[in-house]
């Protein structure tokens, strides 16, 4: 009754005596943002730009009811289809990546037990608000994908995932002049917000933009310039 | 009282283990019956509770908590449940769900985890829920019937916040259900396990079953 913190009964001998696992070797990252702003299109783009950076990687999505994104991608020729992995989110995706990232955790120490010598995994949320943000237990640093054609405002509503991402991402600046979208203000507006953290603008059809990201996850978790 | 405290702990829905991912054939069986009123998913929580959980998940988590500190006496019950668990969706979920609740525990330093946790990545046990509750649960220093009166409730609830967000019942009429299953809880808690694993739920089989073959789905099973 008196137990304190630090009095764990030791009950489990001889393994148990090994330490915590250290915390995991490839580095995680994550990528978030809107239904439909462009995270799978942006994964897919940017695959080729870090193999070519010589990184080894892997992905897990989280999809909301299928597994189209992982179908997707494991489609797609750009990665050995069994670097792919889907956890399904429970209809709940901020949940999986935020409140209990134990599924994602599981499976990003399965892809690196399958693959020894993986640096990177890179989780891509399901489609979500403006308020989802990545736990840091589950990644090191991580994306924000928002897109032009969800509307120039965006920077100025100031969600937690506009504000607190490592990396915020305006992407389809292709579809600007399209959807009456002045780029240079929105991007403005999303540097004022974001206190001097960086934003990139892409099009991750035509893959502009694409290499700044590439460079940005380089340089902040697998510590290359 | 820290006993009560850790049971509570690891009952309470904060404590990251992956369980809301899985709806254990409830999903399934609502696309079966189109629906699934509250009266209804009371009489499926508690046959859960008295054909599966008592007599299946419980002993596993028994077996398991009273043999923590012998990593094969657990693997040969972790081989047990899978070998007695006929559903393949139920198989997977009750692993995925156990590498879950392994990796919230390992990153705490839980005595145990890390250990059970090795063992399951190394292949040489599935790692199924009730077995890594029993390991994880002993290593953070719970006690017995705390331990069963925590899988037991998490198998209440788990039930209840699935049937939420399927939209089968509001999520307060869901809590009343949960309500009226905690005796049934503290009854089958007080009862002797049998001595081997058995489980008898073949309309939540068939129901996970035919779910795994779904396309659209909110939950893993
Ligand atoms: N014009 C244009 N279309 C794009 C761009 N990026 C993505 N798209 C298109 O936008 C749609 C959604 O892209 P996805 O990559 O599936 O978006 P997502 O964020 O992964 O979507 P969810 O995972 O469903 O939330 C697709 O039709 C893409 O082809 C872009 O830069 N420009
Ligand atoms: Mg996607």
């Amino acid at each position: 009754m008196t137990q304190s913190r630090h009095d764990w009964p030791s009950l489990v001998a001889s393994r148990s005596d090994a330490p915590a696992p250290p915390r995991a070797s490839a580095a995680r990252i994550g990528v978030g943002g809107p239904v439909g702003s462009g995270k799978t299109a942006l994964i897919e783009a940017l695959i080729p730009a870090l193999h070519r950076r010589g990184v080894d990687l892997a992905v897990v999505t989280n999809d909301l009811v299928t597994k189209e994104d992982a179908e997707r991608l494991r489609r797609s020729g750009l990665i050995a289809p069994e670097r792919v992995l889907a956890v399904e989110a429970g209809a709940c995706p901020h949940t999986v990546i935020r409140e209990d990232p134990t599924l994602n955790m599981a499976a990003g120490d399965d892809l690196e037990a399958a693959f020894p010598g993986l640096e990177l995994v890179i989780f891509e949320s399901g489609g979500d608000n403006l308020a989802s943000t990545f736990s840091l237990d589950l990644v090191d640093w991580w994306i924000f994908v928002i897109d032009v054609a969800g509307g120039d405002d965006i920077p100025r509503k100031k969600g937690p995932g506009v504000l607190k991402s490592d990396l915020l991402v305006v992407n389809k600046t292709d579809l600007a002049p399209h959807v009456g979208v002045d780029l240079p203000r929105m991007l403005a507006e999303a540097d004022a917000v974001r206190g001097g953290r960086p934003v990139v603008a892409t099009n991750a059809r035509s893959g502009a933009g694409v290499e700044d990201v590439a460079d940005a996850i380089a340089h902040a978790v697998l510590f290359r310039e | 009282m820290i006993g009560d405290l850790l049971a509570i702990w690891q009952a309470d829905t904060a404590f990251p283990s992956g369980a809301f991912a899985f709806s254990n054939g409830l999903e399934g069986l609502a696309a079966l019956e189109r629906g699934l009123p509250a009266d209804r998913l009371e009489v499926v929580i508690e046959g859960a509770l008295r054909r599966r959980w008592a007599t299946a998940d419980r002993v596993a988590l028994l077996g398991a908590y009273a043999r923590a500190g012998d990593m094969d006496a657990v693997a040969v019950i972790d081989r047990e449940v899978e070998a007695t668990t006929l559903c393949e969706a139920f198989r997977t979920g009750s692993r995925r769900n156990g590498a879950g609740l392994l990796a919230a525990h390992a990153r705490i330093g839980t005595p145990g985890a890390a250990a059970l946790q090795a063992l399951v990545r190394s292949g040489d046990t599935p790692g199924h829920l009730a077995v890594a509750q029993g390991v994880v649960w002993r290593g953070a220093g719970l006690e017995r019937d705390g331990a069963v009166l925590a899988s037991g409730y998490i198998v209440a609830s788990g039930f209840a916040t699935a049937a939420v967000r399927l939209g089968l019942v509001g999520a307060v009429a869901a809590q009343a259900v949960v309500r009226r299953l905690l005796p049934v809880v503290a009854e089958l808690a007080a009862t002797d396990p049998p001595e081997r694993i058995e489980s008898f739920a073949p309309l939540l089989d068939i129901a996970a079953a035919r779910h795994a073959r779904g396309e659209l789905r909110l939950f893993s099973n």
